[in-house]
């Protein structure tokens, strides 16, 4: 549900505005609003000295986040006994600066052990052909590559080195464990430019060199031998160096981040608040019912300088409010799902509750396997084991349990244990139907429900809107009635219900129609379509659910179906498996759009602002700079 | 009816949905895809649209099985 809110106006000497915020922000309850300007009250604009401040604290703050994004160990918000803004101010850029450089040089020495290891293969091959063959003075050393699809190169390669330096060349070469082929030229060093011309034209590549390692391989692959051994223990000493920095100012620079933050709250509430020269009045919302901790809190403090006033409902707009939901236990890890659209309005209904009910109905009724339903219990029980109190994989294990738990039902209800395996092994039976036989029925079931569905939907829009658009809600009641009638003509046609009900229930449609019409334009009638449209789309759940029992059916048979029982038994398995990832998948993605179009597009009217209270920052709070 | 012309009809009705389909998707999915890049908070709109025109496939996969249910030969 959307928790009830009052407005309330805080007034008092101007001079104890800060003090004021600062109580404000200490009791954690009020969400802060721009107060209207009225007579002599002015908005309190923020004036040029608290702009720098704000712009101080800013730039500091972005500093000392940038530090803790690299801070790894646990967090803590312990309140800053002596507030010291120059000092974090100089701890944050420094230790951002020293940070900076070490990234710096850790990304240089991971590149360079990077490129030692890409050539490690290269240089160990050219330093067996060098160890092999002594250079003399006079001779040009070429270190080349062959790819293994350029391996026809090599006989060309000494062909044209023979045409161009007869018997003055030499060529030893080496198969590289990657197929490629390693060659070392040896030329006569008057030659070398004719070669490196001749090695151009063959689209043959020299390796280089890299650079800071020597001139020439014979002196390089030595010392890049020596760096690779040496690079891991500097690169080890670097990161501890690191961990040592962050660790260092890290508990102070939480501390900060948390008063930093604080401070630019109070600054910002500053600005909402409307003044005359010795006067201040600020704005807000509060829960229902907590206002009294607000007053005494302030009274205790300032006695009676300051008055807490709480404005008459008939004062303020319902969209204005903030919005806070509170759910029972049960009911409040489905707010994920409705959280992954905006807030609903406040005023409005929140849907938490319902799809609480229907979700995992409608998982459950798609899946409908005891043995699925069972595996989806296991993993909702490892996600719950493996997530933290509080974050959206600890909400969505707790979805899963439900939705298990509806699968595991509709399961037993349609005798349905991995397909068929229940009724083959062990002769177990449908408590209701067999889906796979059953299609009209099942069929008959999911329209039904989407009927359900879709109506409440419709009653719930009668009750959102019956306040604010009165003409609206009426014309919703009137579509409402009118797919009952429709449903009650077609149940008379087909003589399900006394076929006397039928043309009572025509006439009704046709005196309520032209109403429809006269409420809501001709726009009504579209929505009515629209609706039965919506009714019908909870097929789905039929179609879902009998394609998922066919695949289970199918991979069952498949395992009779090999040759061997082996090898039925795997491919048995990995088609359970594929069906199984399906079934978790299409279910889920369908009962969302079951909700999201179907059912809220009936009631759901987003567009409500989050109630964040003026408080003190803790790390799961919402910045609020 | 004759079984051809039962199980023909019953193929038309979840074959030419399940194209229909196929195409909306294919125009969605890019559109989709490159709207997340740049919006990732549009991550619900973009499953509820990509699944809209799956409901034509679905509701011709039952009428296809009505019509074989209906349809069986005499």
């Amino acid at each position: 549900m959307i928790v009830p809110m009052v407005r309330v106006r805080v007034m008092g000497p101007r001079d104890l505005l800060t003090p004021v915020l600062g109580k404000v922000q200490d009791v954690g309850l009020l969400h802060c609003a721009p107060a209207p300007e009225a007579g002599p009250l002015r908005v309190n604009a923020l004036t040029p000295a608290q702009t720098r401040r704000r712009r101080q604290l800013l730039r500091i703050l972005d500093d000392v986040e940038s530090v803790l994004a690299e801070a790894t160990d646990a967090p803590g918000t312990a309140a800053a006994s002596a507030p010291d803004c120059p000092r974090w101010a100089r701890l944050a850029r420094g230790t951002r600066r020293a940070l900076a450089r070490m990234g710096d040089r850790l990304s240089r020495l991971q590149e360079e052990q990077a490129l030692l290891t890409r050539y490690q293969g290269f240089f160990a091959a050219f330093e067996a052909l060098l160890a092999a063959r002594s250079i003399q003075p006079g001779v040009s050393a070429f270190h080349v590559v062959l790819r293994a699809d350029q391996a026809d190169a090599l006989p060309a390669l000494e062909r044209a080195l023979i045409e161009h330096l007869g018997d003055a060349s030499e060529i030893l070469s080496r198969r590289l464990p990657g197929g490629e082929t390693a060659l070392l030229l040896l030329v006569p060093a008057s030659r070398a430019a004719g070669v490196e011309r001749l090695l151009a034209e063959t689209r043959v590549q020299e390796v280089p060199v890299p650079s800071g390692y020597g001139t020439s391989l014979l002196d390089a692959v030595p010392r890049m031998r020596a760096r690779a051994a040496a690079l891991p223990a500097e690169l080890e000493a670097l990161r501890r160096e690191r961990d040592d920095l962050l660790r260092g100012p890290g508990a102070e620079l939480r501390r900060a981040r948390a008063v930093l933050r604080d401070q630019l709250a109070q600054l910002d509430a500053l600005g909402l608040a409307t003044v005359t020269p010795n006067f201040f009045v600020l704005d807000g919302w509060l829960p229902a019912g907590s206002e009294p901790r607000l007053t005494r809190a302030l009274e205790r403090e300032f006695g009676a300088t300051v008055v807490v006033e709480v404005v008459d409902r008939a004062h303020w707009e319902g969209q204005d409010a903030p919005v806070v939901l509170r759910n029972p236990r049960l009911f409040r890890p489905f707010e994920v799902v409705t959280g992954m659209l905006p807030l609903p309005r406040y005023g409005t209904i929140d849907p938490t509750p319902y799809v609480a009910v229907f979700f995992p109905m409608f998982f459950g009724l798609m899946l409908g396997d005891a043995g699925y339903g069972a595996l989806v219990a296991l993993l909702a029980l490892v996600l719950h084991r493996r997530s933290a109190p509080g974050t959206t994989l600890r909400s969505v294990a707790e979805v899963a349990g439900p939705c298990a738990l509806f699968a595991i039902i509709f399961g037993l209800l349609f005798g349905e244990y991995f397909g068929d395996l229940g009724h083959r092994w062990l002769g177990l039976e449908p408590i209701w139907f067999d889906r796979e036989e059953a299609i009209v029925p099942f069929l008959v079931l999911t329209l039904g429900l989407g009927l359900v569905h879709v109506l409440l939907g419709l009653v719930l829009g009668v009750l959102a809107g019956a306040r604010e658009h009165p003409r609206h809600a009426i014309g919703r009641g009137i579509s409402a009635a009118m797919i009952l009638l429709i449903l009650v003509a077609i149940l008379g046609a087909v003589e399900v219900l006394p076929r006397a009900v039928l043309t009572p229930a025509v006439v009704a449609l046709l005196v309520a129609f032209p109403v429809l019409i006269v409420l809501e334009g001709i726009v009504a009638a579209i929505e009515l379509l629209t609706a039965l449209g919506h009714i019908l789309s909870y097929a789905r759940i039929m179609a879902l659910g009998t394609a998922s029992v066919m695949l289970a059916i199918v991979a069952n048979r498949l395992a009779g179906a090999m040759g061997s029982v082996v090898v039925g038994a795997l491919f048995a398995l990995l088609f359970h498996l594929v069906n199984f990832a399906l079934g978790l998948f299409s279910p889920t993605i369908h009962a969302l759009r079951l909700h999201y179009v179907e059912f809220f597009g009936t009631f759901y009217s987003p567009g409500g602002t989050r109630y964040e209270p003026l408080g003190h920052w803790t790390p799961r709070a919402t910045p609020t700079a | 009816m004759s079984i051809l012309w039962v199980t023909l009809s019953a193929a038309l009705a979840i074959g030419i949905p399940a194209l229909a389909t196929a195409w909306a998707q294919s125009r969605i999915g890019p559109a989709a895809a490159a709207s997340l890049a740049e919006k990732p908070q549009l991550s619900t709109t973009v499953i509820i649209l990509v699944a809209i025109p799956e409901t034509m496939v679905i509701l011709g996969f039952v009428v296809s099985i009505l019509i074989l249910l209906r349809g069986e030969p005499a």
